[in-house]
């Protein structure tokens, strides 16, 4: 407990610690009226995982808060920062993302069993809104929501289910998933479109999450390149932490032949990244495609785009709906249409590349209409692929 | 087929050091009669400091560094487990903890908690004529610790089992009351040796920072201490053995993510996740097979205590 309790102390960087020693009871908010607490724990991945967590830590600290954690604490971060946080599509988003004044307290789990005490603990420290960050915090933030009704949550990626699997809804418990089927469409497509010899995929673990993604990037291939759909080659790694097994199938795949590669793999995927960084250091003609967030940085000239998933999105509007008192329970599914999933900036060139993009952008068009329904399972590919 | 044939020897080669390095530092440990499942730990460590190292100086420096880190955390080990004989297996455990949380700590004060920053990798040597030819190609192309990580077993063997180094160290960890009875100093053999030990894990380690990746990840190293600790049973606590069984885990992970993208029809009748635990399902079964024939070093395990009869 003390050492959680110095987590918060140590995450919070405010006043907070001072009122622990006073009255336990008094909520630290009433301490200071000018900000509402939104709180956000982390799953097992933690801070810094260059994804998932990390991008939910965008949306509610730099975004929402106008803050950046650095050495342990907080500092209030300049305007050009968030600028430059934010993708033209962002920027031109109405209404537009300004800090809206709010204290993040973020608590990182360590372990599965954290993340229940985690939750209830900034419930007790008067978070008002609390954001449970992956499909891992469902069974603790439906526990947590039940014993206070008061309180808000969000929970990222899935629904709350019932003891069945069934999905169901509290009041106080706003759901958010992403269509990653219809973001991996996209880079499919454009994976197609700069392939000359064969595309790749790698996967983490051989879970539903991850299957949606080979799906949709199936479907994407198919669409613009149906003889590279053929020979597609897909791995799954078996893990999400491991970067040498990453770079390992990596070498596999360009061994055979592979010279577009997307991957889901989490730490594993940042090896993808480096065998491919590797191989085109010795002169051959490979790219790699991110994944969560855009992560272009890692190699530059090896990464096309990314299937970037605004998790940071999702929790900054929550946030905002929260102060506009509008936030209620309920199951949001977000894909191309709600700027949900969507596709970094392309910095590199490569031949054709305007007309890449174009042919890129009447796709999301499509899907954004509905016209296009991008497949999420092994199934609706197969039916996917059977229309003309 | 030979150009696949070719990326599995080279996958193998890239990955095999850090698992053989840690190995070897287990086994020095364990000779001597101490138990070192500190090795993740060590390994954790020494891949940290050679990452942020090598920021500052050349990468081989760095790597040199992420060593001395690795025996900094194993001269505790030492100095729990010899000087006040505590439990070997917990001082080891503890470590782990410790390295695991203080990596993740330190990366966060230092940097963003994403890793460190970039740095330069080893230097691959790109050897001339065999880069040609099919298949040998395969052994072109790597970092100098992988050709270390080739020799250094045989080295090691030959100064364990030939030397009168090595005999002293396997006297104490065989039977230290009568080393000491011959004028050995028993603590001090044994530091020396798990200094080594967290030597060559930190190497383990700096071998996944600077040459499989080119910084600290933070997941780093993902459990590979654990497996080296496991190679070094299955080798029979001899360098060879250990070497051998570091080299099967490589080759036998490579062959799975190989055989998963060439028979795709396969992993749809065989369940990926058997195909993840052949390698240690193998293991075990030639553990089993081997029955207890004793080939752990005697005091293993037991601090040695001058007094006790």
């Amino acid at each position: 407990m003390i050492r959680r309790l110095a987590t918060v102390a140590l995450a919070s960087g405010l006043a907070l610690t001072a009122c622990k020693k006073k009255d336990e009871t008094a909520p630290p908010a009433l301490a200071m009226p000018a900000k509402r607490v939104v709180g956000l724990v982390t799953d097992v991945g933690g801070r810094g995982d260059q994804s998932f967590n990390d991008s939910a830590l965008r949306g509610l600290e730099l975004w929402a808060a106008g803050a950046r954690f650095e050495g342990g604490g907080y500092r209030p971060s300049s305007a050009d920062e968030l600028k430059a946080s934010l993708t033209p599509e962002l920027a031109s988003r109405q209404p537009p993302i300004v800090p809206l004044g709010v204290a993040p307290l973020v608590v990182q789990s360590k372990a599965q069993e954290d993340y229940e005490p985690n939750l209830e603990l900034l419930v007790e420290q008067g978070a008002e809104l609390t954001v449970g960050v992956g499909f891992m915090l469902e069974n603790a933030v439906e526990a947590v929501a039940r014993r206070n009704p008061k309180a808000k949550f969000l929970l990222i990626d899935s629904p709350v289910l019932d003891a069945s699997g069934k999905p169901i809804c509290l009041p106080n418990v706003r759901t958010v998933v992403f269509r990653e089927e219809e973001g991996s469409f996209l880079v499919g497509a454009l994976a197609g479109l700069v392939s000359k010899r064969r595309v790749g995929f790698v996967g983490g673990m051989e879970i539903p999450l991850i299957k949606k993604f080979e799906a949709g990037f199936r479907a994407g291939v198919a669409s613009t390149n149906p003889a590279a759909a053929e020979k597609l080659l897909a791995t799954y790694t078996g893990s999400f932490d491991n970067v040498a097994a990453g770079k390992q199938v990596g070498q596999d795949l360009m061994a055979k032949g592979v010279d577009v590669v997307f991957q889901a793999a989490g730490s594993d995927g940042l090896g993808v990244i480096q065998a491919v960084k590797e191989a085109r250091a010795e002169g051959k003609d490979v790219y790699v495609i991110g994944v969560d967030s855009d992560q272009a940085h890692l190699a530059p000239g090896a990464v096309l785009t990314s299937m970037v998933k605004r998790v940071d999105l999702a929790v900054y509007e929550a946030v905002r709906d929260l102060k506009a008192g509008t936030l209620a329970g309920g199951d949001v599914a977000r894909g191309l249409k709600e700027d949900g999933v969507g596709l970094a900036v392309v910095r590199l060139d490569f031949p054709g590349k305007l007309e890449a993009l174009a042919k890129l952008e009447a796709l999301r068009q499509r899907v954004v209409s509905g016209e296009l329904h991008v497949p999420s399972n092994a199934a609706e590919l197969a039916a996917f692929k059977a229309q003309p | 087929m030979l150009s696949v044939l070719e990326a599995l020897v080279f996958s193998t080669l890239d990955y095999a050091p850090a698992l053989v390095f840690a190995a070897l530092g287990a086994v020095l440990s364990e000779r001597s009669g101490v138990v070192n499942v500190g090795v993740e730990g060590m390994m954790r460590a020494g891949a940290f400091a050679a990452a942020v190292a090598s920021l500052a100086v050349p990468t081989p420096l760095g790597v040199v560094c992420g060593m001395a880190a690795g025996a900094a955390l194993a001269a505790v080990h030492g100095y729990l487990c010899i000087r006040w004989r505590s439990d070997q297996v917990v001082s080891g455990m503890a470590l782990n903890l410790v390295a695991l949380a203080g990596g993740t700590f330190l990366l966060e004060a230092l940097w963003s908690p994403t890793g460190t920053p970039p740095i330069e990798q080893l230097h691959r040597w790109v050897l001339p004529g065999l880069d040609q030819v099919p298949l040998l190609r395969a052994l072109s192309g790597h970092s100098s610790l992988t050709y270390l990580a080739a020799v250094l077993p045989f080295l090691f063997h030959f100064a364990l089992f030939r030397t009168p180094v090595g005999l002293r160290v396997r006297a104490v960890g065989e039977k230290p009351a009568a080393a000491a009875t011959l004028g050995l100093s028993v603590p001090a053999l044994r530091y020396g040796c798990v200094v080594g030990s967290g030597l060559l894990a930190g190497l383990g380690g700096a071998a996944l920072s600077t040459s499989t990746l080119d910084r600290f990840e933070h997941h780093m190293p993902a459990g590979l201490g654990f497996m080296a600790v496991a190679a070094m049973v299955f080798g029979r606590w001899t360098p060879l053995g250990a070497f051998g069984a570091a080299a099967f885990f490589a080759l036998g992970n490579a062959l799975r993510i190989g055989l998963a993208s060439s028979a795709p029809g396969l992993v749809e009748v065989i369940p990926q996740g058997f195909l993840l635990t052949l390698p240690y399902a193998l293991t075990l079964l030639v553990l089993a097979a081997q029955g207890k024939k004793g080939a752990a070093p005697a005091a293993l395990g037991t601090p040695y205590q001058p007094e006790a009869r």
